[in-house]
């Protein structure tokens, strides 16, 4: 007796659970390789490798067009992906400049092979025997299209393999379209960064100037210490400097500091009321919106025969420091209001004068409230910079920050710690009439 | 701050037109907004407000932005015609207060009207009644 079995049904199914698994499995490498990298060319190539891996003969993958120029990624089976800049028009390929809009992909059998315009068909590739174009959704915005060329010998792209291309392209498009924004944001925080970075400072008008600022190693980059020397528009006039502390971090603290170092500058024909200043600026960042401040010293400095005279103002900042010759610290006697938030401040200047080898230290609590020390968990504190900077009597400007920062970085260890900023107005001791050195504008005797 | 962190908690008792707000750990950038949120929900919670005490005597770290939600907080109870206690403040609330001149307008003993002073208007005058223990 014989018996006939019918196993057909059988091994479709098999195969069909074989395939499935085996999509499957690419999705998940598809996701994985993409999310590894928040580089918008390396996901780029990603996607036009496995695209021509697994789905196609050659792959391109489209980045939406700037300034009439298509960024493409091409990628023959086997080989290594090649990036290239194209100044071609989208819409020569149909369905391409649709996708790049974000419209539905044109199915497969309605592109005709024979149109493909040069640009698209990789060397050594032959005649195309299929195409599909596929778009690459992004976060609201197309993130590019996915064009797959298949040879004339190979068979055509089905509609099931069109709709698996689609959730492949879901996951690049997501990848792709991440990696942009994150790409935009390194961008725009390097633009603020270049901008507010503090400036190389040196001798001015027989003053010398010295800065240094360490920003906070925290994640977020732009921290909120800012100083800024600007020099008289007239000789024999005092020069300005300004140092201080945006409360909070990151954009928001950047664009404050923005602010204030802009209006600082347009104040500086006020420069010789450190009052009048501070309260134009107060009601300059003054919003209804927000309580954010600044703290902030402002220092006039000016060479008078060998002595250096200054004016100093504070607004709620800690008051600058004064290294005597005997090597004597004295802390600067002005108090005012933090600058921003309230609808009224106050502030008093002080003057002082500064002898040849004296100096005035600026700085910000980043300093004085460093946590470290044997333990790891004491404030650095005034104290402690008083002692230290005793020890700086006669160095010279560019000594004495050094040497802060130095003991400031030493007391840290390793420890995370806040943006920390200071800066030195010192008298040379300068005793001959040749202490030109090309930033000097005059000369001076002691 | 970093090292040994103390998140914050904030305990409500209100009584008549009276709030008590035990304020107990940080108050720094991660925990400001907490702050300021609660005393804003009481501010509207409670139109017969007449007191806001925040007690500080658990208080740890303030930084920059919790000092910012602590002027947020007075300048949201002057416009509410709410007087602003801070009750029991340690030393170093105190220092931080006067370094940054922020003591007065937070310790004023009474709100100064309505609305604050516009911000055209320079050096208007300030509630010059003498400083209350609080």
């Amino acid at each position: 007796m014989w018996w006939l079995v019918d196993d057909t049904d059988h091994q479709l199914a098999r195969e069909a659970l074989h395939m499935e698994r085996e999509r499957t499995a690419f999705l998940a490498k598809a996701s994985s390789t993409l999310l590894a990298s928040l580089n918008l060319g390396r996901c780029m190539d990603v996607t036009a490798q496995m695209a021509a891996e697994s789905l196609a003969d050659a792959a391109l993958t489209v980045a939406p067009a700037r300034g009439g120029r298509l960024p493409v990624v091409t990628c023959l089976r086997g080989g290594a992906p090649a990036v290239s800049t194209l100044t071609v028009d989208p819409d020569d390929v149909p369905g391409l400049g649709e996708a790049l809009r974000g419209f539905p992909p044109v199915p497969s059998r309605w592109i005709d092979p024979a149109t493909a315009p040069a640009w698209m068909v990789p060397e050594g590739f032959g005649p195309v025997g299929s195409i599909v174009v596929t778009p690459l959704p992004g976060h609201g915005v197309p993130a590019g299209a996915l064009i797959m060329l298949r040879k004339a010998e190979a068979a055509a792209f089905s509609d099931e393999e069109e709709v698996f291309t689609r959730l492949f392209a879901a996951r690049a498009g997501a990848a792709m379209s991440a990696a942009r924004l994150y790409a935009e944001q390194t961008a725009i925080t390097d633009v603020l960064m270049r901008e507010l970075l503090p400036p190389v400072l040196h001798q001015i008008s027989g003053v010398d100037f010295a800065g240094r600022y360490r920003p906070s190693a925290d994640h977020e980059r732009i921290g909120g210490d800012f100083y800024d020397v600007h020099p008289a528009a007239v000789e024999g006039e005092a020069s300005l400097v300004s140092l201080g502390d945006v409360c909070g971090k990151g954009l928001e603290a950047a664009v404050l500091t923005g602010k204030i170092r802009n209006t600082l500058h347009a104040l500086l024909p006020l420069a010789d009321d450190h009052q009048r200043m501070l309260r134009l600026l107060n009601s300059a960042l003054l919003s209804s919106h927000h309580t954010r401040f600044a703290t902030m010293v402002l220092a006039s400095a000016v060479r008078r025969g060998s002595t250096v005279d200054l004016r100093l103002t504070s607004g709620g900042h800690p008051s600058p420091l004064i290294i005597r010759a005997d090597g004597t610290v004295e802390q600067a006697d002005t108090h005012g209001t933090l600058i921003g938030a309230l609808p009224n401040i106050s502030a008093t200047t002080v003057e002082a004068s500064l002898a040849p080898g004296e100096s005035c230290v600026l700085f910000t609590d980043g300093i004085t409230e460093a946590k470290g020390g044997p333990m790891g968990n004491v404030l650095f504190g005034e104290e402690r910079l008083k002692r230290a900077l005793s020890g700086c009597a006669g160095m010279p400007a560019e000594g004495i920050v050094e040497h802060v920062q130095m003991l400031a970085a030493q007391w840290l260890g390793n420890r995370p710690h806040d943006d920390m900023a200071v800066v030195v107005i010192a008298t040379p001791r300068t005793h001959h009439l040749s202490a030109v050195n090309g930033h000097t504008r005059g000369r001076y005797t002691a | 701050m970093t090292t040994h962190p103390h998140p914050l908690r904030l305990t409500t008792v209100g009584i008549q037109d009276s709030v008590r707000i035990e304020v107990q750990g940080d108050v720094d950038y991660d925990s400001a907004d907490l702050l300021l949120e609660e005393v804003t929900a009481q501010l509207a919670a409670r139109p017969a407000l007449t007191d806001v005490h925040l007690s500080c005597a658990g208080l740890g770290t303030v930084d920059s932005m919790g000092l910012s939600a602590l002027l947020m907080v007075g300048r949201r109870t002057t416009v509410a015609g709410v007087r602003l206690h801070l009750d029991d403040r340690p030393a170093y609330l105190d220092r931080l207060l006067e370094l940054t001149g922020t003591l007065d307008y937070l310790t004023a003993p009474v709100p100064s009207g309505a609305a604050e002073p516009s911000v055209t208007e320079e050096r208007a005058a300030r509630p010059t009644g003498p400083d209350r223990p609080t």
